[in-house]
């Protein structure tokens, strides 16, 4: 279904949605949205039959043990259980005075998903894998090494079966494999005071400083200033107290390798220095983030910094973030100048515990993250689910998640049929470039959650995009997601 | 399942070679993954439990006398009782502190079985292992009724989880490891001198080998370090989940406190003589004499150990049981077992399931009550004889004492702990008053309150009224269920009541991270909005650098220590003319143990001991008390109900104040 320009107006548009049986649906989610609170209101139920607000009187008698879930034994454990009864052993004490308890287990998470995604007249379908290995080895209570590899992942591919199109976007159809064995997480992480208790064995000097090093995953802002997994050392401080404040962390970070900027391309010889420092006060929680890249390349040296407050307002939730960009030499892909404006607003309906939220964001200029992994995208993805990267195979996000001019939002519902079984997604979004000859798009979506026993879950995702300027967006899946 | 690992990198490393046929081959091993794994919790379980183990009611009551003998008799882990013996001082103060009631308690056993129903069973043993280390090394179901475990198992954090430990383990968040044996193996002690252990155990005539009959006592106490230490308590006292949740942090507050520079430890305020304060300081020649009671360690029939310093075991804090007290405090007398039943030599009087048909509340075991009850009345089987009524009133009375002793003592941490500053009128007319109250922490040790402080309770109550008493604003009042008017007041999530928007209140909040939308409030720290399947593993990212797992965290608004916080009010013009001045605020800064909206999030699973939401509720906001909610007498010096309640919300402080529309606050301080 091509459009010419002349075409391109919103109500051309919304009349051809209306005729699109597919956008029907997306209409109908809309609607049904609209109407959440009222459809879905539940409650407690008192004798007569009434919902109430009254604290039950209901005594139960007889314990329900074998509705009870049991621990889920993992496929290597070795040591004692995870989590599990039985004695502890005794451990054994290094000569630094600390009694280490080692202990072995691994974990992960496999992904696999049918999915297609229409854009620009061609429908990608694939079946796609995704899967997180992790081996940890627990040392104490504090100490730890954790190993993790993404087997079927690398660079951002993922191992599938491409069904179409032929002339898809980076691969023919059939098999694309990437299976690898990269480590993508390999740290040591531990609190020095612990490791050498010897130095203070009345513990009470201020050797209480955390400290993790190697490989490691690094989420700041939410994932729009960074998020990425890199070489680095980082160290904390935890529970400082200063006058007028409930907590204080700070923290310093040094990273020297496998930095993926901007653009989620990885760069050589970069380094980052960051600062980050989190405070709970009364009615607040506010973060202050600061990040350095020094590009020894090239010209892609960048300053970035966010600032957040979470605090709820009567009845709502609000977050409210401002980061920024800056190149200190050249704008490129990998860095720009650049704000972006973040809020979200979210409530719990009465008689429900779901979850109604609105969120907006300002893209001023071209803000750019300080590190961000190729399967996470733009910095957008908290915007809703029609921003969010999927995180496995072609399917992208539906209305993008790069916060370069742009202004957008998504108003959506979550009702949780039962909140550890199964649960509906339903959203609106919109965005529009704010550059001259911006793109502008509206789209509907929704997502349903099912668990299968006591490892996997069952996902389903669909939605429709409406593009004033080119051709209407829309795509479905199925995954399963398997925890271990 | 581990075979096919070997396998895994080579397939993965050729990946020229075999190309496609890997990958298939990865897909299909991973798929034989997914069906290995049980689907549903009961393939899945370890172990299993009989459905006639959870029978609760006394005409249900198991069948498993034999294995519950045979189970008792492992004595690798020695009860309580076994050491209030000899030290019956520290036994009684233990009795009724917060440690003995850790397992005993129903809203912690109900609230750590609805997490295990959250996180599909992932959170494992977590919880219960700081709540009862001896069942969990017996390999005791992680869920299960109470009534049904090892006696030692249900007396908690006892004796020898601190004094059979003998290595520093650091902040392990409880997962330490317990030396088992016998009553008669050694025990560790702060000194380790065994002087006068072996006075007693010559003089006394004790026997300290376990084959041997007699009066059986440990036959070594030996030193460990670490017991007179803060780093002691960080134990279990600093609790950090798998995934890098701080979920307490009492010990870390400690040490970035002024109370740590002061060369205080958590003993010194918490063992002391007064609960919540040191009574010299530490630099003071006389400071252990001032700080803490001296007297014999341990007594063998009128064989006294030498006075040395004796550390207070009742361990005050701000929990209160909610309890029969009949099952708590742990009378040594009162609780028999299942398989002890006709057994005449049991030291206890009833099984559990016998006392929660005792109604105390009735008033039996009294002479008011038994005096007047028809010759008719149908007492239950068990309770038929008078003579057993009132031996059992005499335990339950002597409960009573203790419970109202520790209450006494917890008022004084509470007021050790916080304090009311100033209270100020900042603007005053016909327009409206607009006044500020000042909360001060009263401790340099820790911020108040610490621990598990996202279910403390400590707010203000706030209540102006006018010059006929009438109230025309409150602010810190309850909704019907108990709750303070916050977001998790049922009554006002669902728009009953609105939202006490002036509440000044020193509760810390779980917020879960919306899949989208920011971040809520929630009443348990799970968050099934990222996903319906909660599986906890060890996070995938560094938990010092973060201490804030994506999912979950902790928005603390306790204060620091020595620190303050000011709470401000209102009283509209649209107030004032309800009602003629002069105007006074009485202004309390209460406490709770936990609100109640933990207690209708976790009743699902249900509660211990027969008891409703409704029940647990009540004594958690009123204490013990009638169907009309009068408080249930019981002490035979006083009808006052003040001198009967050891439950409920408490009073820290009172200041009632004059409210001058010139601009002044006139008063002082209360109580």
């Amino acid at each position: 279904m091509k459009v010419s320009r002349s075409e391109s107006s919103f109500a051309n548009a919304y009349s051809r949605f209306r005729r699109n049986l597919f956008s029907q649906l997306i209409l109908l989610s809309i609607g049904t949205l609209v109407h959440m609170p009222i459809v879905l209101a539940s409650s407690s139920v008192g004798a007569d039959g009434e919902r109430t607000s009254r604290i039950s009187d209901e005594a139960v008698t007889e314990l329900d043990l074998d509705a009870m879930p049991k621990r889920p034994k993992l496929f290597i454990e070795w040591g004692p259980d995870f989590l599990g009864n039985g004695n502890i052993p005794r451990g054994i004490e290094l000569p630094t005075g600390a009694i280490w308890q080692p202990t072995l287990i691994v974990f992960g998470t496999y992904r696999t998903a049918l999915q297609a995604f229409h854009r620009d007249d061609e429908t990608a379908s694939e079946w796609a894998n995704q899967m997180d290995l992790f081996a940890n080895l627990q040392l104490s209570g504090s100490e730890r090494f954790l190993l993790g590899i993404r087997p079927m992942q690398e660079d951002g591919r993922f191992t599938s079966y491409q069904f179409g199109p032929d002339n898809g976007f980076d691969d023919d159809t059939g098999w694309n494999d990437e299976t690898n064995v990269e480590i993508t997480t390999f740290f040591f992480e531990g609190d020095f005071g612990e490791i050498f208790p010897n130095l203070d064995r009345e513990d009470r000097k201020h050797l209480d400083i955390g400290f993790s090093v190697g490989r490691q995953p690094l989420n700041y802002q939410a994932g729009m200033l960074i998020n990425d997994s890199i070489d680095a050392l980082g160290v904390t401080r935890n529970t400082l107290l200063p006058k007028g404040t409930s907590d204080l962390q700070l923290t310093f970070l040094f990273g020297w390798n496998d930095i993926h900027r901007g653009d989620n391309i990885e760069k050589s010889n970069q380094k980052l220095y960051g600062f980050f420092m989190a405070m709970d006060r009364h009615r607040t929680t506010i973060n202050v983030d600061l990040v350095y890249v020094d590009d020894r390349n090239g010209d892609d040296d960048g300053f970035f910094w966010g600032v957040s407050d979470i605090r709820r307002i009567g009845h709502f939730n609000l977050s409210s973030r401002i980061l920024g960009s800056h190149a200190l030499e050249e704008e490129s892909l990998a860095v720009g100048d650049g704000y972006l404006l973040f809020a979200e607003l979210s409530w719990t309906p009465a008689w429900t515990d779901d979850n109604v939220y609105i969120n907006a964001f300002l893209g001023i200029d071209d803000f750019t993250s300080a590190a961000r992994d190729p399967s996470t995208g733009g910095p957008l993805g908290r915007t809703g689910i029609l921003f969010q990267a999927i995180g496995m195979g072609r399917y992208g996000a539906p209305l993008g998640n790069q916060a370069t001019e742009s202004v957008g939002g998504a108003i959506g519902y979550q009702w949780f049929i039962n909140p550890i079984k199964n649960q509906f997604i339903f959203e609106f979004g919109a965005r529009q470039g704010t550059e001259s000859g911006g793109l502008r798009s509206v789209a509907g979506g929704m997502r349903y959650r099912h668990v299968l026993g006591q490892h996997t879950v069952f996902q389903f995702d669909l939605f429709g995009t409406i593009n004033e300027s080119r051709d209407d967006d829309f795509g479905a899946r199925l995954e399963f997601r398997f925890e271990f | 399942m581990i075979q096919f690992l070997p396998a895994l990198p080579c397939c993965l490393i050729q990946k020229d070679a075999i190309g496609d046929v890997k990958a298939s081959l990865l897909l299909l091993i991973l798929a034989a993954l997914i069906f290995h794994f049980p689907g549903s919790y009961a393939s899945s379980a370890e172990g299993s439990l009989s459905a006639e183990g959870s029978a609760m009611a006394e005409g249900s009551i198991p069948n498993a006398d034999k294995s519950h003998a045979s189970m008792f008799a492992h004595d690798g882990f020695p009860s309580a009782t076994e050491c209030g013996d000899c030290h019956p001082k520290q036994y009684k103060q233990w009795s009724v502190s917060q440690h003995a009631y850790a397992q005993m308690s129903p809203v912690f056993n109900a609230m750590q079985a609805t997490i295990m129903k959250f996180t599909a069973g992932t959170n494992g043993d977590f919880c219960i292992r700081c709540h009862t280390p001896v069942g969990m090394n017996l390999e005791e179901d992680i869920f299960m009724s109470n009534i049904d475990r090892h006696p030692t198992s249900r007396e908690g954090v006892t004796c020898i989880v601190c004094h059979r430990l003998n290595q520093a383990y650091g902040k392990l968040s409880g997962r330490l490891h317990i030396e088992a044996g016998p009553v008669t193996s050694a025990i560790y002690g702060p000194i380790g001198d065994s002087t006068e252990l072996d006075n007693a155990i010559s003089k006394g005539g004790l026997v300290v080998d376990n084959e041997k009959a007699g009066r059986k006592v440990h036959g070594e106490v030996e030193g460990f370090f670490q017991l007179n230490t803060s780093g002691f308590c960080a134990t279990c006292h600093d609790v950090n989940l798998v995934n890098g949740f701080r979920l307490e942090e009492a010990f870390s507050e400690f040490k970035n406190s002024p109370a740590n520079k002061r060369g205080l430890n958590c003993q010194d305020c918490h063992m002391g003589k007064e609960p919540g304060k040191v009574l010299a300081e530490k630099s003071d020649p006389d400071f252990y004499k001032k700080n803490y009671h001296f007297g014999p360690a341990a007594k063998v029939g009128s064989l006294k150990t030498k006075n040395r310093k004796l550390t207070n075991h009742m361990f005050v804090g701000p929990d209160y049981s909610v309890l029969s007290p009949a099952l708590f405090p742990l009378d040594i007398r009162a609780i028999k077992e299942e398989h002890e039943k006709d057994d005449v030599r049991a030291r206890g009087m009833a099984t559990i399931r016998e006392w929660l048909i005792f109604d105390w509340k009735a008033g039996w075991g009294l002479d008011d009550f038994e005096d007047e009850v028809d010759d008719d009345f149908e007492f239950p089987e068990r309770w038929e004889s008078i003579d057993d009524r009132y031996d059992a009133r005499e335990i339950i009375t002597d409960n009573l004492h203790l419970l109202k002793e520790i209450e006494i003592e917890r008022l004084k941490l509470l007021q050790n702990g916080y304090l009311i500053g100033e209270v100020n009128v900042d603007k005053a007319s016909a327009k409206g008053i607009k006044f500020s109250v000042q909360v001060k922490s009263g401790t340099d040790g820790h911020n108040v309150p610490t621990g598990f402080d996202a279910e403390r309770l400590v707010w203000l109550y706030v209540s102006v009224t006018d010059s006929t008493g009438k109230v025309i604003k409150t602010s810190g009042d309850l909704d019907p269920n108990g709750d303070l008017r916050d977001l998790h007041s049922l009554y006002v999530h669902n728009h009953e009541l609105p939202l006490d928007k002036e509440l000044f209140s020193l509760q810390s909040k779980f917020l879960t991270r919306n899949i989208v939308g920011g971040e809520r409030e929630q009443v348990l720290p799970v968050n099934y909005s990222a996903s319906p399947l909660i599986f906890l593993r060890p996070s995938r990212n560094a938990t010092v650098l973060l201490g804030r797992p994506n999912g979950a965290r902790k928005h603390k608004v306790g204060i620091e220590p020595n620190g303050e916080r000011w709470a401000t009010y209102t009283v509209t013009s649209e107030q004032l003319a309800t009602g003629t001045p002069p105007f006074k605020a009485l202004v309390q800064l209460k406490a709770a143990m936990v609100p109640v909206n933990l207690v209708d999030i976790i009743k699902g699973v249900g509660f211990d001991y027969n008891m409703s939401a409704r029940d647990v509720a009540n004594v958690l906001s009123l204490g013990h008390v009638d169907e009309d909610g009068e408080v249930i007498i019981w002490n035979e010096d006083s009808d006052d109900p003040v001198d009967n309640q050891v439950a409920g919300h408490q009073i820290i402080w009172e200041r009632q104040v004059e409210l001058s529309l010139d601009g002044r606050a006139l008063g002082g301080q209360g109580k």
